[in-house]
């Protein structure tokens, strides 16, 4: 960085007051006995956007502090950070190159839809169980090595599709025994603390899973083809294709921006489930008697829905959707046994950022993280740092949103179980 | 003989079998078993601690093995950065100190060119060794890291004071793996994945009674590390048995409940962190130093997940036997390891034992809650009391009476 100091005081700044806003504020709102929901994340947010000048007209009228004032202020507060981030670095190849930027804002937004489509399987478990299942990136693993098997190595030949479909089916057997065999004391006491025995059986799960995979299949890293080839495009004609221009494994937008084929095709794939799960969640009974599950469980079972078998459901469908998210994604990546770890604790994050147990949170959640993450590697200057610190900015905005907001985004107070407790 | 009184004889025994081991034993892999066992009671340090932590107070971190890299991480940067010297060097950043000089090293990181970076190294070029450059003592940079393992206890704690169950794992997880990332990103200081190198725990050898070892002898740090052992035991067994261990097990069957009956639950969630953490942080010190490098690989889940499923296996709401699961668990691992094979399919251990562990952990927390160790020590403790309720008791002698009052009168009496 060229004037690495403006940037560095611009953060200490806005720091600064993000704390004071935090902690500040909620007294106030305390004292004038306001509603403290939003009050650590907005004050800290107005405080972070506006320094002193928020917060005194902030704290002297204390108004309810809404949807819009956080959206607002949170845009300032990126738009601080850019503005100081393009003054200190003004040669930086995310400051110069429009179309570097524009090309990782697509990439960003494609990766995110498939960390959201992953992350929705987590906040389903969370919304119906109650647990954060710390098997997510095994079963992750398992979805790509399982495509892997049966397309490479069983059934050599076969299309890819059915490899994912039967990848699917298979996880979503092994999460409906798991939590048939080791979750069902959680239900009725006979636990004394569910969420730490939910986590800590999963942990052991994912344990187990990832060395039986290691054992069995070996360190060596595993890919598969990519599933489609590209039509050969190009618009508006042949001569001048700056609309679209496709060859078998990349696609270029306005002369500008690439997309490689994977992950392209992975991010069409999760869409296509996501929609599917949406519609299986609002129109079908059974996707409506999980929906009223997460709601109230004692509600819903007076209305003839049986929990239980609810858990199962959901437990095998979160399983599911993870082995899914990287069945897509073992065409874009190399496979390795201990893959599913960095995803995993991206779902955390995506899923604490949305809010525990809110659908639609996991999906935003996921672009955002998959936008912060494309920022991070491109404007970081120092390759080698950005790729170590990669996994890092996803926990410093977990931990932030624990602090903050620690339902989330998008999240609510839930009704039964140990959802409400935090 | 009581039965109640076979723990205490047996706890002498394991201990007084520890102290004589390293004297009796002659086996030919003496070096070997010395480093298991010297393994062994850091992961029974690290084990315990975190059954206090989690298993007394409730609060399922995941950070423990980071407080351990934060301390291991702290001996090492202070050991590999700070240096005295006679004599001002001129070109490092340097503190005069009565006579002496505080030589604070430049980072280069990870580089082969040490002569034309490093500044230390120049300055000793030039005075050709005619000055004598000293080393921080370790026992200092002990001592820094358990009190830097305690300084971040003490915020984690505030930090997650409002944080419950499945939140709080998060957020410990999050402070683990944001520290792990960042000592691998910042290589020119912490030299990232090539790990930063310790001067031994006794760097220039020691005599004890007569007999000189050498830095690379195992039986000073064998009972460096075991000492540190029974004094954690110690202080965890003092602190549950008084008013702490009370609050604090009150903390984790009900928060509200505890604070609406005048517990301090600030305070004593706060305390537990920092007391376990900093314990953690003193393990890790020694650890490094005994293993003289350390790397950002030691923060990874896995080890976490070691930690974890040693306490759970043994008994988690017990740090006696955390501690010997953990001691026996090393032991198993070390031994499984061997690789063998069944008609031309060779079975990589190394691999198969970790996936017997986790099936053992997953099963332990299915079957038997309490662990595997703790049902045992709880037989011959209290397995005459706890089992039987004062009705039952009355039932059986046949007295039958209706009254608890009366019944627990005649408890009291008997």
């Amino acid at each position: 960085m060229q004037y690495s100091s403006i940037f560095w005081w611009t953060m200490l700044w806005i720091v600064f007051w993000g704390v004071i806003g935090g902690i500040g504020t909620r007294r106030v709102y305390l004292r004038k006995d306001r509603d403290t929901s939003n009050a650590t994340l907005g004050g800290s947010l107005i405080g972070a956007a506006f320094g002193p000048f928020g917060l005194a007209p902030l704290w002297w009228k204390s108004p309810e502090i809404g949807r819009v004032m956080i959206t607002l202020s949170s845009l300032v507060v990126i738009g601080i950070i850019a503005v100081a981030f393009a003054n200190a670095d003004p040669e930086n190849n995310c400051v110069s190159n429009g179309s570097f930027v524009a090309s990782q804002i697509t990439n960003g937004l494609i990766i995110g839809i498939i960390y959201g489509l992953m992350a929705m399987g987590l906040t389903l478990i969370f919304s119906i169980l109650g647990i954060v299942s710390f098997a997510h990136g095994a079963f992750y693993m398992i979805g790509g090595m399982l495509v892997y098997y049966i397309v490479v190595v069983w059934f050599p030949g076969v299309h890819p599709l059915i490899g994912v479909l039967g990848s699917c089916s298979i996880t979503f057997v092994l999460g409906a025994l798991f939590e048939r065999l080791f979750l069902t004391p959680m239900y009725d006491g006979r636990v004394e603390r569910p969420v730490e025995y939910g986590i800590l059986v999963t942990f052991g799960l994912s344990f187990t899973m990832t060395y039986l995979v290691a054992a069995l299949a070996g360190f060596n890293p595993v890919k598969v083809k990519r599933f489609f080839d590209f039509p050969r495009i190009r618009l508006p004609d042949n001569s001048d294709p700056w609309l679209i221009k496709t060859s078998r494994g990349n696609m270029e937008l306005f002369d500008t921006v690439s997309i490689s084929n994977p992950r392209f095709i992975a991010a069409i794939l999760s869409i296509l489930v996501l929609l599917a799960l949406l519609a299986f969640l609002h129109r079908t009974w059974t996707g409506k008697g999980l929906r009223a599950v997460s709601q109230d469980r004692d509600a819903a079972a007076i209305t003839g829905i049986n929990p239980n078998r609810m858990n199962m459901l959901a437990f095998a469908l979160g399983c599911m959707v993870a082995s899914l998210s990287g069945a897509v994604l073992v065409q874009a990546f190399s496979w390795l046994p201990i893959v599913g770890q960095i995803p995993e604790m991206r779902s955390f994050v995506i899923v604490v950022l949305g809010g525990l147990g809110s659908l639609p949170g996991a999906f935003v959640g996921g672009t955002l993280v998959g936008l912060v993450e494309a920022a991070g590697t491109g404007c970081v200057p120092n390759p080698q740092k950005a790729s170590s610190y990669i996994p890092a900015y996803g926990m410093i905005i977990l931990t932030l949103m624990l602090l903050l907001r620690p339902m989330g985004l998008f999240g609510r107070k839930f009704a039964s179980g140990a959802h409400g407790k935090f | 003989m009581k039965r109640q009184n076979v723990p205490q004889l047996l706890g002498a025994l394991i201990v007084a079998f520890f102290v004589a081991f390293p004297f009796v034993y002659t086996g030919g892999n003496y070096d070997y078993i010395m480093h298991i066992c010297i393994i062994g009671f850091f992961y029974a340090i690290l084990a315990s601690s975190w059954s206090m932590l989690a298993g007394y107070a409730g609060q399922f971190s995941f950070g423990h093995m980071a407080f351990m890299g934060l301390g291991a991480y702290t001996t090492a940067l202070f050991c590999h950065y700070f240096f005295i010297s006679p004599e001002p060097t001129g070109i490092c950043t340097e503190f005069a100190i009565g006579g002496q000089y505080l030589i604070v090293k430049n980072p280069i990181g990870v580089t082969s060119t040490t002569l034309t970076q490093d500044c230390l190294a120049q300055a000793m070029e030039k005075w050709n060794g005619t000055v004598e450059v000293t080393r921080m003592p370790v026992w200092l940079g002990i001592i820094l890291g358990t009190i830097v393992g305690g300084i971040f206890g003490l915020l984690i704690g505030l930090l997650v004071l409002r944080l419950r169950a499945a939140y709080l794992a998060l957020f410990t997880l999050g402070f683990s793996e944001i520290l792990r990332a960042t000592i691998s990103a910042e290589i020119q200081i912490t030299r990232g994945q090539a790990g930063l190198e310790l001067p031994s725990l006794f760097e220039n050898g020691i005599t004890i009674a007569g007999h000189f070892f050498s830095k690379t002898d195992k039986i000073p740090p064998y009972f460096v590390m075991f000492f540190l052992l029974l004094g954690c035991l110690a202080v965890l067994y003092w602190l549950s048995q008084s008013r702490f261990g009370l609050f604090v097990r009150a903390l984790r069957e009900d928060q509200d409940a505890a604070a609406a009956l005048g517990v301090n639950t600030t305070r004593y969630k706060v305390l537990v962190f920092v007391v376990t953490s900093s314990m953690a942080a003193l393990a890790g010190t020694v650890y490094g130093h005994y293993v003289t490098i350390i790397t950002p690989n030691n923060l990874m889940i896995l080890q976490m997940s070691l930690v974890v499923a040693m306490a759970v296996i043994a008994g988690v709401e017990n740090f006696i036997a955390a501690a010997i699961g953990a001691i026996l668990i090393e032991f198993m691992l070390e031994m499984l390891r061997t690789s063998f094979s069944i008609g031309g399919v060779t079975v990589d251990m190394t691999l198969w034992r970790l996936v017997f562990f986790g099936v053992l952990l997953m099963l332990t927390l299915r079957f038997a809650r309490n662990g595997l160790l703790v049902p045992v020590i709880d037989f011959f403790t209290r397995g005459h009391v706890a089992a039987e309720t004062v009705a039952l008791r009355a039932a059986q002698s046949g007295r039958g009476s209706d009254d608890p009052a009366e019944a627990a009168s005649q408890e009291t009496r008997t």
